[in-house]
């Protein structure tokens, strides 16, 4: 096990810059995940890290080690891919006897590490099988154990569990997050599923468009979203657009005025609003900003209802559309469009972002 | 991965799968087993010079072929040619099958198409033209000379060289596309597990790309071998009147010494020769490596 250290990281195409900048420190024994909407650079980075991809820029250190111009075969990486990559003329056991063989270990001393490794991933005795005569989920463990057998530096993990369905899924999502902890594994994860990656980093990192948003723990990325992004991708928010008119006062574009604690610099802005802040109905009582809001549209999601309702009157020119999610306590109805619901918030419960366009 | 076994072909069930293959069965069964089937009874057949064909039950065409040296030497020449040509159509084949198969580029297409296009010039046309070339009076000795490079035409054609080359160019395209279409069915995750779990390129390629490749490679090699071993025009014109091999002797003894009986026995030594090596050679193959 070894930290892993990833330095000004570019990958370019031609004129498309598909990873920009990337800097990630990752701790002897972290979880970390890279997570990001889908084309944002999360598999291009790992497969960086992996070896499998030449950076434009940037360095790549595992350990002492620098690895950023050492092919894959002398990194020392354990890699876990989407659709398992088994190789399907070798055996279970064969399959994770390969990293071991590859090092020349002799093969008395490689069966009881596989035996170890199969143990582990709770797949003793399926030596002999065949990897075609394997469920996707037993598939998937193979190819963890193939990985943990060679005792990597570091494992990469790109998106191993979107092959699964969704209750096999939580089981190897709890597998893979005890295994990394018993064995102090080094570990990055690649998702684009925002559950995953809560339920099973130390430390998350997020992507977008080629370049690293945030990184920090759940806490941080939630509480303390560095921009309007993060605030959207991980968890919810409700945004308002507008500008900041005077230290502690908001202005919609739509015209209604709101108190702010976070809003210090004037100019264009966008409030967000994570939805448990909101008040509705009559506890929105006593609190600063209490609005009138008309009800433009009602889902009922189970646990929760979705409300998009407008700030300002039917006459304004923008209407300050936000999106509400109130808990379904005791089965309230959903409110019809047209009515008018009456929401609240405290002045310190916003954030405030440069808008953007 | 799915549990659940493939649905069988709708046709299978109502026997229109067993209709459908009746025409493909009849073709084989009339343009090649029946011809077969004749020839060998031909080969049993007596031959007497200005009597044409005795009908006879006597195996002494066969024994002329294994008694007489001249017979022998083209059969092992013949042997020799194709199992060099397959040999080279692999190693040659296998490394641009991989390249075809693993590029990224927008001009794959393109670059097929190339590698078919030799099968678009016949056997004998593109043999023609290489006399053209490198005959002792051809463009490249002409031009050698010419430059003061040599004083003596390099004797390139009319050699087993000559053949060798000929017939590998002729088979090399049918030995890259077999391999391609295979090795284009091996996902490259799996190579690069195999690079992650500290294998190296020639690691790799033993354990995992050439196991994995093994039933395209079975399929080239014998396509190229069975070519190979009948081969007619290449060695015809490339080879010249002194270079035997099986598939022009065949042909001498049916069309210029109306030897039916002989040549039919040719033909089986040649059919059967090929059959036995080819399933031998796939044996050792597979034993080694399944
Ligand atoms: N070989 C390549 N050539 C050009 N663009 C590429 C290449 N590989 C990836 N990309 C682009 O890079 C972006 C990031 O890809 P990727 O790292 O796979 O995203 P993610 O894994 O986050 O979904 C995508 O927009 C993709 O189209
Ligand atoms: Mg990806």
């Amino acid at each position: 096990m070894a930290r892993l250290s990833i330095e000004h990281l570019r990958k370019t195409y031609g004129d498309l810059t598909v990873v920009n900048d990337v800097n990630i420190d990752i701790a002897d024994g972290e979880f970390l995940v890279l997570l990001g909407p889908s084309g944002c650079g999360k598999t291009t980075t790992l497969r960086m890290v992996a070896g499998f991809i030449a950076p434009s820029a940037g360095s790549i250190t595992i350990g002492e080690r620098s690895v950023t111009t050492l092919p894959p075969w002398k990194r020392n990486c354990g890699l876990v891919f989407q659709s398992y990559a088994l190789f399907p003329h070798m055996t279970v056991a064969e399959n994770v006897a390969f990293g071991l063989e590859m090092r020349k270990i002799p093969p008395a001393d490689r069966a009881p590490r596989v035996a170890e490794a199969l143990r582990l991933v709770q797949l003793a005795g399926f030596d002999e099988r065949y990897p075609r005569q394997l469920s996707g989920g037993q598939q998937q463990r193979v190819a963890l154990a193939r990985a943990l057998a060679m005792e990597p530096d570091v494992l990469l993990l790109d998106e191993p569990l979107s092959n699964l369905d969704a209750k096999l899924r939580q089981e190897v999502r709890v597998e893979i997050r005890d295994l990394q902890r018993k064995l102090g594994l080094t570990t990055i994860m690649v998702t684009h599923d925002q559950e995953e990656a809560l339920t099973m980093a130390d430390r998350l990192v997020v992507m977008e468009k080629g370049e690293v948003r945030q990184i920090g723990t759940q806490r941080e990325l939630y509480e303390r979203p560095a921009d309007r992004f993060v605030a959207g991708f991980i968890g919810r928010s409700a945004f308002l657009d507008g500008d900041i008119v005077a230290p502690g006062r908001f202005r919609t574009k739509g015209g209604v005025a709101i108190g702010c604690a976070a809003a210090t610099r004037i100019g264009a802005a966008t409030l967000a609003l994570r939805p448990e802040r909101i008040a509705v109905g009559g506890e929105a009582d006593g609190l600063h900003n209490r609005f009138e809001a008309r009800v433009e549209h009602a889902s009922y999601l189970g646990a929760i209802l979705e409300i998009d309702v407008s700030l300002s009157g039917p006459d304004a020119i923008d209407k300050d559309r936000m999106l509400l999610q109130i808990p379904n306590k005791a089965g309230i109805a959903e409110p019809k469009p047209g009515e008018t619901i009456t929401i609240g918030w405290a002045e310190d419960a916003g954030l405030v972002y440069p808008r953007e366009g | 991965m799915s549990t659940i076994a493939p649905e069988p072909v709708a046709g299978a069930r109502t026997g229109l799968a067993g209709l459908l293959v009746v025409p493909a069965t009849l073709f084989v069964a009339i343009g090649l087993l029946g011809p077969i089937a004749i020839l060998f009874r031909y080969s049993l057949n007596q031959f007497i010079p200005g009597q044409f064909m005795v009908d006879g039950l006597t195996i002494e065409n066969y024994v002329k072929f294994f008694t007489d040296s001249y017979y022998l030497t083209v059969l092992a020449r013949t042997v020799r040619v194709a199992v060099m040509c397959t040999i080279a159509c692999l190693v040659m084949g296998f490394p641009l099958a991989y390249v075809l198969a693993r590029t990224q580029s927008r001009f794959k297409n393109l670059l097929i198409i190339a590698v078919v296009l030799p099968l678009f010039v016949g056997n004998a046309v593109r043999a023609a033209g290489w006399m053209t070339a490198f005959g002792s009076k051809g463009a490249l000795n002409a031009s050698l000379m010419g430059m003061g490079l040599i004083d003596q035409p390099l004797e390139i054609m009319f050699t087993e060289n000559a053949v060798l080359i000929g017939i590998v160019a002729v088979n090399l395209p049918f030995m890259v596309l077999t391999l391609q279409s295979v090795i284009e069915g091996i996902p490259r995750n799996v190579e690069e597990a195999a690079f992650s779990l500290g294998a190296g390129p020639a690691a790799m390629f033993r354990r995992v790309l050439w196991p994995l490749a093994l039933p395209g490679i079975l399929a080239g090699t014998i396509l190229t071998f069975i070519l190979a071993m009948n081969a007619y025009a290449t060695p015809v014109l490339l080879g010249g009147p002194k270079f035997q091999m099986m598939g022009p002797l065949v042909y001498g003894q049916f069309a210029q010494q109306n030897n039916w009986p002989f040549g039919g026995a040719i033909s089986f030594i040649l059919m059967t020769a090929t059959i036995l090596l080819t399933v031998a050679a796939h044996l050792i193959v597979q034993r080694r490596y399944r």
